[in-house]
């Protein structure tokens, strides 16, 4: 009585087809493509979109499916920008010393070249030496490995000290509140040696891409987002569906119940936190080459919470739910808080976007939480309803 | 029969309030066993300290043939190591269907990857239309179990009690709100449970208790006021102070 697994995530498939689709248009209308339809930093900020649905599911899954509000989520997002982005920028900072310094008489040695390159990174915060967490930046494969593993053992450590003392509802939330704001204090500190304020920047130069325009890497990157997006809503849709996910839900719905069912639920939870973790950490990953420049601000609280503003808005407990609101709040921001949006005269009064888009934002959230819980996926089920009452 | 579970010296209090005072009860295997007693006797506390609820002050609660203490376990464990609980409120998963409610329930491999890689038993559906079959919700199992009857989830709670397939069930109240007929079938339900396991009922409706036709034992303040087949402890004076001399 095995059913495909299409069969049983209808929506997985119809998501995959959607989501092929628009990476197609996207395409043909970009500017690698030579119509140009779509400009560069336009396509930028759709490839960003990507990321931002990607982890946005991961919320939903860990508050939509399994009822814990995190409201620390986008700091394994960052984490795994800052992991990135340390390659990026000591292997693009290495082969400009290492290009300028082939014009000198004397042949550098392996001190001079390192201590250039340490002078161009640190220079901003009066330092030429490299801190010890950039011991890896050489090496692609292990900045990659740290994309995956710090979010995935801090989610693991943190998880495991709170759920293991049974620490729930508003509480966990404030917990993984101080998270979050913890790191970014942290890494706003020089001496942590992350650059502090200035953060990482320059990350769109991709190292060895040099000879490609920013049109084609942008597409090249747009296309891996499209790609980590269909497969994180695989993998969600796989773990939410069957008997897991049935578990899953039930801990949100009464956790207690579950544990008299012999269901160690502190270790379901767990497992939710820390792979949502993890895909989070891999969408930042992909993320902040799109967008450039990383610094602690992106992971203020504040960046959580519209995480979970994105959830709520998009419908709870649906993967697309989590697509939509993320991909609808977060394009709209950029329109309006980018001049995009006409600002409005009253004659006595001109409402300007820019300011006021963060009062309209708080006030749907207000609204869609009181009047529509299910958020705007909550309109399918009323199509489905629709449908099923035609004759 | 064999002493599956025993109970010693139990005390538990609550901001000095003594719920549970040096109570010791043993059950047998298989056995059915009715707690009774006036409200506040403590059946609830008794059942929420061998679940792993409540931690009691002192006392020892000794399972099993290899004589483990539960006092050490979490709820889970101790729910893996075979003891069952119904509540007194039917607490179902209301917005999933029957055959995920008695499914989650099924005795199987309990850890996250078991799950996502389906390391389960392969009579599972068969195991789940057995049970369906036996609570009379077979033609309900699409159906999300919210929209069942008060009656309806008793029972389904009490199938996925079966599903656990525990070796002590506890049941608190299992015939609250049901009408004679529901009475009737949920009685035949724990009677047959009961003839290869342990089941204790927890009520204190004295007519329902009579139709299990068990030993009963009488909770009063805390502790055992009497002990025997319900004929034998409605005759003890101090059973009739306490439920009809007030």
């Amino acid at each position: 009585m095995e059913r495909s697994f299409f069969a049983k995530n209808p929506s997985a498939l119809w998501f995959l087809l959607g989501l092929s689709l628009f990476t197609i248009v996207v395409t043909i209308l970009s500017e690698a493509s030579g119509t140009a339809l779509i400009s560069t930093s336009f396509l930028k900020t759709l490839g960003k979109t990507l990321c931002l649905c990607l982890v946005a599911i991961a919320m939903d899954v860990v508050w939509g499916y399994c009822g814990i509000l995190s409201l620390g989520h986008f700091a394994f997002f960052g984490i795994g920008g800052y992991a990135i982005g340390m390659w990026l920028m000591y292997a693009r900072t290495a082969e400009i010393v290492v290009t300028s310094l082939e014009n000198a008489t004397l042949p550098p040695t392996p001190d001079e070249i390192t201590n250039a390159i340490g002078g161009q990174i640190f220079g901003v915060v009066g330092s030429s030496d490299f801190p010890v967490i950039w011991a890896f930046s050489h090496s692609l494969t292990l900045q990659l490995l740290a994309v995956v593993l710090v979010p995935g053992l801090l989610a693991l450590v943190f998880g495991w000290l709170a759920f293991r003392s049974r620490v729930t509802g508003v509480y966990l939330s404030i917990l993984t509140q101080a998270m979050t704001l913890a790191l970014s204090l942290y890494f706003f500190q020089n001496d942590t040696g992350l650059r502090g304020n200035n953060g990482l920047s320059g990350l769109q130069n991709i190292p060895g891409l040099e000879a490609q325009s920013q049109a084609t890497v942008s597409l090249w990157l747009f296309w891996a987002s499209a790609v980590a997006l269909g497969a994180g809503y695989v993998l969600f849709a796989w773990i939410v569906s069957g008997k897991l996910g049935s578990v899953i839900r039930a801990i949100r719905d009464n956790e207690a119940r579950v544990r008299f069912l012999g269901y160690h639920v502190e270790g379901y939870k767990l497992f939710v936190f820390t792979i949502t973790a993890i895909v989070a950490g891999i969408a930042g990953a992909l993320y902040y080459p799109q967008a450039g420049i990383i610094n602690p601000a992106e992971i203020a609280p504040i960046a959580s919470i519209y995480l979970a503003v994105w959830v709520a808005i998009g419908g709870r407990g649906r993967l697309y739910g989590a697509v939509i609101g993320a991909a609808v709040v977060s394009l709209m921001s950029s329109w309006f808080t980018g001049g995009g949006a006409p600002d409005i005269n009253l004659g006595f009064y001109v409402i300007n976007w820019t300011d006021w888009w963060l009062v309209l934002l708080g006030l749907t959230f207000v609204a869609v939480t009181l009047f529509f819980p299910k958020g705007i996926g909550g309109l399918f089920d009323l199509l489905q309803k629709r449908k099923g009452d035609a004759p | 029969m064999n002493t599956l579970l025993e109970v010693s010296g139990v005390s538990v209090s609550f901001d000095g309030f003594k719920a549970i005072n040096n109570l010791s009860i043993q059950i047998g295997e298989p056995e059915l066993h009715a707690v009774i007693g006036p409200n506040g006797a403590g059946k609830t506390t008794f059942m929420d300290i061998l679940t792993g609820k409540t931690k009691p002050d002192e006392g020892r609660v000794i399972w099993g043939e290899r004589s483990v203490s539960l006092l050490e376990m979490s709820e889970s464990q101790i729910a893996q190591e075979g003891i069952g609980r119904k509540f007194q409120k039917p607490t179902v998963f209301e917005a999933q269907t029957v055959r995920e409610n008695i499914a989650m329930a099924l005795k199987n491999p309990r850890r996250p990857f078991d799950l996502l890689f389906k390391r389960r038993a392969d009579d599972a559906e068969a195991r789940v239309r057995a049970i369906s079959d036996e609570i009379g919700l077979s033609d309900a199992l699409d159906q999300t179990s919210g929209a069942l009857s008060h009656g309806q989830k008793q029972w389904l709670e009490i199938g996925m009690l079966l599903a656990q397939d525990p070796r002590l069930l506890l049941v608190d109240e299992p015939a609250a709100g049901m009408s004679p007929a529901e009475r009737e079938h949920t009685t035949d339900l724990l009677v047959r449970a009961a003839k290869t396991r342990a089941v204790v009922v927890v009520e204190h409706d004295m007519e329902f208790v009579r139709r299990l036709n068990c030993k009963v034992t009488v909770l009063h303040q805390g502790s055992v006021l009497a002990e025997g087949s319900l004929d034998h402890v409605t005759k003890n004076q101090d059973v009739v102070d306490v439920y009809l001399g007030r």
